[in-house]
């Protein structure tokens, strides 16, 4: 007869997990006790916060659920940062928390929290597990809910006498009945057709959904059919081929001014997954302004007309949606957009950058040789700020599982676990995490992981002394007052990697961004490379919060 | 008013938070547990902008506390 430890540990092991993140503690210490020999890995972080993040990092480069694990009380709250993180990103995860003994939970007992309390508001559900015979009723619930219509994260408490208890008889439970997931009206999407037919200027937005929904593929076959200009959000990126001349790139307060001029443009919008974040939008009114018709699909219908309104909506999943909408437009006759998408695409549109001054390296220099040294199947992982919107201009994922980025949440500290958990997934691929020195510095004890499980991560960490997104907004729109930005006391990062085990470079100077890339990239072993980069380079354009394309900057004013 | 059923008793709990993150007031919250499910009256003041968002994501919450229950 099996403990509930057992039962929790077989159970997911029924439902394919190979691999959990956690940290051990005292009310989790059965299940602990447990994984000492079972088949299931473990890999230990240096905080949980880096656990959640890396089953959330594995979660996004798989599409599989991540598993995280904590105690309770401060284990558990430790988690949250990275379950709001998952929820925001519509990421499968499943989280395991231990609890105290159920015979003193709401007694203030030891490290105990309501962490159900806390997280309710933040996951799709949590399960306080109250005896042995929950255990795997509630994981497979977890699991099925975690992946199912708008994926995210689910919680499973586990009190550690439940985990402790022994199971009298020997169960199999039955697996989660889910309900039919919805499907696009078919009135709607003969009026998505339709407005099509009649557009002139049409432009597809491809965000997130794509990727949750594996319809990557389907939706390059469809955009290839309708010949329309495709702008991307930032977890869109890597749903069009990079190469593909209809691609703009990225919209939106940091995207390529094509994509958002074309946007603005559009007399018809197809929004395919995306959420219309502010991010996006900058002011809802004036966005999109000259579509007459906006078509929407969601599996979500609680984003439809939350910021935007959408004249057609198209209700499902959104590869079933794509596919039906690909037959419908197999049979029409559409007609040409070539003019307008090779206006749209303005292939020689450059990104408007600052020069590094004083012999400093460029920020943006580094990141355009990094990303044209990279292999096709890199997965690259960003922390957030500055260097995260550099690199989402830049990227070139051929796939949307390969840019791993913290987006709705803007989740500092998210880069290094993430890539720890992408390259758990996918041990024989480059894994590359893009960081900045504020970021890096919150999560910079994950160098032991890599050393301990000695994961050929290759850190790319763009030191610009500052929080410089912070310190951009406050160059630009608080009259350069740069409050609690400056870091020129930041450690020295080369000794610290060398401290964990980590080889570790310095580069400092254009001339040696070659040599010292194609050095990073054959490293089989973890390995930082610690760029020095010129401390006032902004990102550009820039279309200010609530503003829109009219208002895009290119440079500082004058 | 708005009548709705769910499974978790939680999720009024749930509602009410939503309701005031929208700007919007409950004026009247009557619950009952009968059976498996709990049976809410619910009813809301506020923008119409606001209850309408608050609305739609009360059908899903609802929607999730039915998967994997029915």
């Amino acid at each position: 007869m099996r403990t509930g430890a057992a039962i929790v540990l077989d159970t997911l092991e029924s439902l394919g997990v190979e691999t959990v993140f956690g940290y051990p503690g005292g009310a989790i210490m059965p299940l602990y006790d447990a994984l000492y020999d079972h088949r299931i890995a473990h890999v230990l972080v240096r905080h949980e916060a880096a656990a959640v993040f890396a089953a959330s990092g594995f979660a996004r480069s798989t599409g599989r659920p991540g598993v995280c694990i904590a105690t309770s009380g401060p284990g558990a709250t430790n988690l949250i940062t990275g379950i709001v993180d998952a929820m925001m990103d519509n990421v499968p995860l499943v989280a395991l928390t231990g609890q105290v003994r159920t015979t003193v939970m709401g007694t203030d007992a030891f490290q105990e929290v309501d962490v159900a309390a806390i997280t309710h508001q933040v996951t799709k559900r949590n399960i306080v597990v109250r005896s042995i015979d929950e255990i795997e009723v509630a994981l497979r619930a977890a699991f099925a809910l975690a992946t199912s219509s708008r994926p995210g994260p689910v919680l499973v408490d586990l009190p550690t006498d439940v985990l402790r208890a022994v199971e009298t008889t020997a169960r199999i439970s039955e697996p989660p009945v889910l309900r039919e997931r919805p499907r696009a009206d078919a009135g709607a999407l003969d009026a998505a057709v339709a407005a099509l037919q009649q557009a002139q200027r049409p432009v597809l937005i491809v965000g997130g959904g794509t990727r949750w929904s594996g319809a990557t593929e389907v939706f390059r076959s469809l955009a290839a059919r309708i010949g329309a200009p495709v702008a991307a959000t930032l977890h869109g990126l890597g749903c069009s081929d990079p190469d593909d001349p209809a691609f703009l790139g990225m919209l939106g307060m940091h995207g390529w001014k094509r994509a958002n001029r074309a946007v603005a443009q559009a007399d018809v919008l197809f929004a395919l997954g995306m959420r219309f974040d502010d991010r996006v939008t900058g002011d809802p009114a004036t966005f999109a302004a000259n579509a007459h018709t906006i078509v929407h699909a969601d599996i979500d219908a609680a984003e439809f007309d939350k910021v935007k309104h959408a004249h057609v909506k198209l209700h499902g999943d959104l590869r079933e949606t794509l596919v039906a909408l690909d037959r419908r437009l197999a049979r029409v006759t559409l007609p040409s957009f070539d003019a307008w998408r090779e206006a749209a695409c303005a292939p020689h549109e450059r990104l408007p950058r600052d020069d590094a001054r004083d012999g400093h390296l460029s920020a943006t220099d580094f990141l355009d040789a990094l990303f044209d040294a990279l292999p096709e199947d890199a997965i690259v992982t960003t922390d957030v700020g500055q260097h995260q919107m550099w690199a989402a201009q830049r990227v070139r994922a051929s796939h949307p599982q390969h840019f791993l980025t913290s987006g709705g949440l803007g989740s500092m500290g998210f880069g290094l676990p993430a890539a720890i958990g992408a390259q758990i997934a996918h041990p024989g691929r480059t894994v590359v995490a893009i960081v900045g020195d504020g970021g890096f510095q919150m999560s910079m004890a994950e160098l032991a992981t890599l050393r301990r499980y000695a994961l050929p991560v290759k850190i790319v960490l763009i030191d610009n002394r500052n929080l410089g997104m912070v310190r951009q907004w406050q160059e630009l729109f608080y009259n350069a007052r740069y409050s609690a930005t400056a870091l020129p006391d930041n450690p020295e990062f080369t000794t610290i990697a060398r401290a964990f085990g980590i080889e570790a470079r310095l580069v400092d100077h254009a001339e040696a961004i070659g040599p010292s890339l194609a050095r990073l990239l054959r490293t089989p072993r973890p390995v930082l490379l610690h760029c020095a980069c010129y401390p006032h380079e902004n990102v550009w354009p820039i279309i200010p919060a609530g503003k829109g394309v009219d208002d895009l900057m290119e440079t500082v004013p004058a | 008013m708005r009548t709705v059923t769910a499974y978790d008793g939680r999720v009024l709990a749930r509602i009410i938070h939503l309701a005031h993150r929208f700007g919007c007031t409950y004026t009247s919250v009557a619950a009952k547990h009968t059976g498996a499910v709990y049976r809410m009256e619910l009813a809301f003041a506020g923008p119409g902008d606001a209850l309408r968002r608050l609305d739609a994501q009360i059908t899903k919450l609802l929607d999730d506390d039915r998967e994997t229950m029915e």
